[in-house]
């Protein structure tokens, strides 16, 4: 199999979620949608997943929480969460992780409140379903979280109905729900991808403060990388439902290896508010299960060469923490090859 | 670029103030706007959701009516039309209206053809043949083969969607254009290529074009201009090499220190405000609260007492000729005031434990 999953099967200490060489079929098998995903999440640490809307980020974060769809399966590799073989397990069982040991926040908080019910009660529940408390302590305490998220007038929050919030309140309040039983490990997907870019930085912050504060592990999906540099500790790069690049932030920000990783940043908002050229990523990724032979992104990618095509590419590991699934990862030429890659189509011409 | 040509502006917004709503219900959600777009350039209108950014679209295109103020465009005021002459005037096409999301405002029951020559089949004065022509050539304009006319917008990618919008608005050949978040469904790929689509057709048809958005950064790379709504009232209004460099409303600023950036923060010392430096604290004076402040002063962390009565979208010091104004009683002392700030986190709630 592509990738080199590390072969130890004791848990090393302290790593909260470790997937390993996952596969994950859609549309009943037909389609193989994630191919020997591998990642790892430790205590206190910020793991960020980037791609392309189709590449697997939301997937494997489904897979990660249990809650594939009908029709998909995990068919190879397995889901660690915090020593414990979670690949297999029964509903019920998952049930007992949800909410009080792995929270959970996504793109549009409306949809996961419910909209008759205060807040307060909404998040009441959770603490006396999850953690037994009595309606009193659960009253108490959920004003406490509201609070920690940094809503100023939590006393008067716990009383409105989602339809009275802001979409930056209501996020707010996802996370406090998310956090109520103080959970081993976050799972946000592109958890402030729909909110103004004030509210935006405010929600980073928070999920930051709560790594420092409680040592939660988050596993943070977007598609912006900008949001990931502000945010993550570690980024793992998605193409075509794999992972084609991983490392240290800083490392994949200033020296990305993979053309793909390249191209993002290319087109990433560079934030400095100066005229460019904006640049566009040329061709389409693949289909979702689309068989290839060799790298997936060979199609799109201007420095491939035919060894690209003649097999598939494993992960090289370039560093410590450092890895990128490209044939040519130490060709000096690379970067040059790909920088052609961003130049841009004609636009309008044909 | 904007030239300061002596000819006027092609559309005039002035002293517009809408309310939606009814009774107990009833918000004003524009305030006082101006706003002025010349012939060629384009304008980013930025604010945060309920800025009121899609209700001045709607305001400008004639789907919302303005209580008090006047739209004019090309001279002649529009927004005062009734019965058949704001049929007439709705009908030329004019001005064009691209929709936030495409996946609602595309009917998912028409093929791409038929989307984008409906408005001309409904306007009823040209033939068949022709109408076919004007939507193979929109098509052609955005970057789409006619390959996909006969395909629905369900079996189109959410990138090309978008360009099929903007399709259907370039084929009832406008000359004005305003698209209300183009980009804040797309990846930053699909977001940059629906920006040079935009930026090429003003450059080649010399097409202005007001594009709304809640991110400020993209605008930075095609807009000639920038104006900041906030709660319904125009904050700020330059252009984009001033107010990008040297804003002058701190909401402009906010705006621009929370765009999250690829690039280290820092590589600009000096210039470069942080967020900390441009939120209200605890440790601020109480800001005024009176019906008629400032609406932002609730919060600014330079509100003081003067802020008690709104200022007025005032010109401010800037290159000759530049046309940049900002509603701030504080504009000159607020960037001093801002630095002396500290630029790392207040504490916030309980102190952190950081190891």
């Amino acid at each position: 199999m592509p990738g080199n999953p590390p072969p130890d099967s004791t848990l090393p200490p302290g790593e909260v979620l470790v997937i390993e060489d996952l596969d994950v079929t859609v549309h009943h098998g037909a389609a193989t949608a994630l191919r020997g995903i591998s990642l790892t999440v430790r205590p206190g640490e910020i793991v960020g997943l980037v791609g392309e809307s189709g590449s697997g980020k939301t997937l494997t974060c489904r897979a990660a929480l249990g809650v594939l769809p009908p029709g998909v399966a995990v068919t190879q590799g397995t889901i660690t969460f915090d020593g414990q073989n979670v690949t297999d397990l029964p509903s019920r069982r998952w049930q007992r992780l949800h909410g009080s040991r792995i929270g959970a926040v996504f793109q549009d908080p409306a949809a996961y409140l419910n909209p008759n019910l205060t807040v307060g009660s909404q998040l009441a529940e959770v603490l006396r379903v999850k953690r037994g408390l009595r309606r009193g302590q659960a009253r108490d305490k959920a004003i406490e979280l509201l609070t920690a998220v940094g809503l100023h007038q939590a006393r008067r929050v716990v009383h409105q109905i989602p339809a009275e919030l802001s979409g930056g309140m209501l996020q707010r309040v996802m996370i406090a729900i998310a956090i109520s039983c103080d959970p081993d490990l976050l799972i946000a997907d592109e958890a402030t991808t729909a909110l103004d870019v004030t509210i935006q930085a405010e929600i980073i912050e928070l999920i930051k403060d709560l790594r420092d504060q409680r040592g939660l592990a988050v596993l943070f999906v977007s598609h912006d990388l900008a949001v990931i540099r502000e945010l993550c500790d570690r980024v793992v790069v998605f193409y075509a439902g794999q992972v084609v690049e991983s490392g240290p932030v800083q490392e994949i920000i200033e020296r990305p290896r993979h053309p793909y990783t390249q191209a993002l940043l290319r087109v990433a908002s560079a934030g400095d508010f100066q005229r460019r050229d904006l640049e566009v990523i040329a061709g389409q990724p693949p289909r979702v299960g689309a068989r290839i032979s060799g790298c997936r992104f060979a199609g799109r990618c201007p420095a491939a060469v035919d060894a690209c095509r003649a097999a598939s590419v494993p992960l090289t590991r370039l560093g410590p923490e450092h890895e990128a699934r490209c044939v040519r990862v130490d060709d000096p030429a690379l970067s040059a090859a790909s920088a052609v890659l961003a130049a841009g189509p004609e636009l309008a011409s044909r | 670029m904007t030239t300061t040509a002596a000819t006027g502006p092609l559309l005039e917004v002035s002293g517009v103030d809408v309310v939606l709503g009814r009774g107990g219900r009833a918000s004003l959600v524009l305030s006082g706007v101006d706003l002025n777009v010349w012939p060629g350039e384009i304008v980013g209108l930025v604010g945060e959701t309920g800025s009121g950014k899609t209700t001045l679209a709607r305001t400008i295109v004639g789907l919302a009516r303005p209580r008090a103020g006047r739209v004019l465009f090309n001279g002649r005021e529009i927004s005062s039309l009734r019965g058949a002459a704001r049929r007439r005037e709705r009908r030329s096409g004019h001005i064009q209206l691209v929709f936030q999301d495409p996946l609602r405002s595309l009917d998912p029951d028409l093929t791409v053809g038929d989307i984008v020559g409906e408005g001309l089949k409904i306007r009823g004065d040209l033939p068949a043949g022709q109408i076919g022509e004007r939507v193979g050539e929109a098509l052609t304009m955005v970057g789409l083969t006619t390959v996909l006319r006969p395909q629905r917008p369900g079996q189109l990618s959410g990138g090309q969607r978008q360009r099929v919008s903007i399709a259907r608005a370039l084929a009832a050949g406008p000359r004005l254009l305003l698209c209300d978040e183009p980009v804040s469904a797309l990846d930053a790929s699909n977001r940059n290529y629906i920006l040079r689509l935009l930026a090429g057709l003003r450059d080649r048809l010399g097409l202005p074009i007001v594009i709304i958005s809640h991110d400020l950064s993209s605008l930075a790379g095609i807009a000639d201009r920038v104006v900041v709504l906030y709660r319904g009232r125009i904050v700020e209004d330059g252009p984009v090499s001033q107010v990008f460099t040297t804003p002058r409303h701190p909401y402009t600023a906010l705006l621009m220190a929370s765009a999250p950036r690829v690039s280290a923060h820092g590589t600009q010392p000096g210039r470069e405000l942080s967020v900390h430096q441009l939120r209200r604290t605890t440790a601020d004076p109480e800001p005024p609260t009176a019906p008629g402040a400032c609406v932002f002063a609730a919060r600014c962390p330079f509100a003081m007492a003067a802020c008690a009565v709104q200022p007025p979208l005032d010109p401010v010091a800037g290159p000759a000729g530049s046309r940049w104004s900002a509603a701030c009683v504080r504009h000159d002392e607020w960037p001093a005031l801002a630095r002396e700030r500290s630029p790392v986190v207040a504490a916030r709630l309980p102190a952190r434990a950081r190891s």
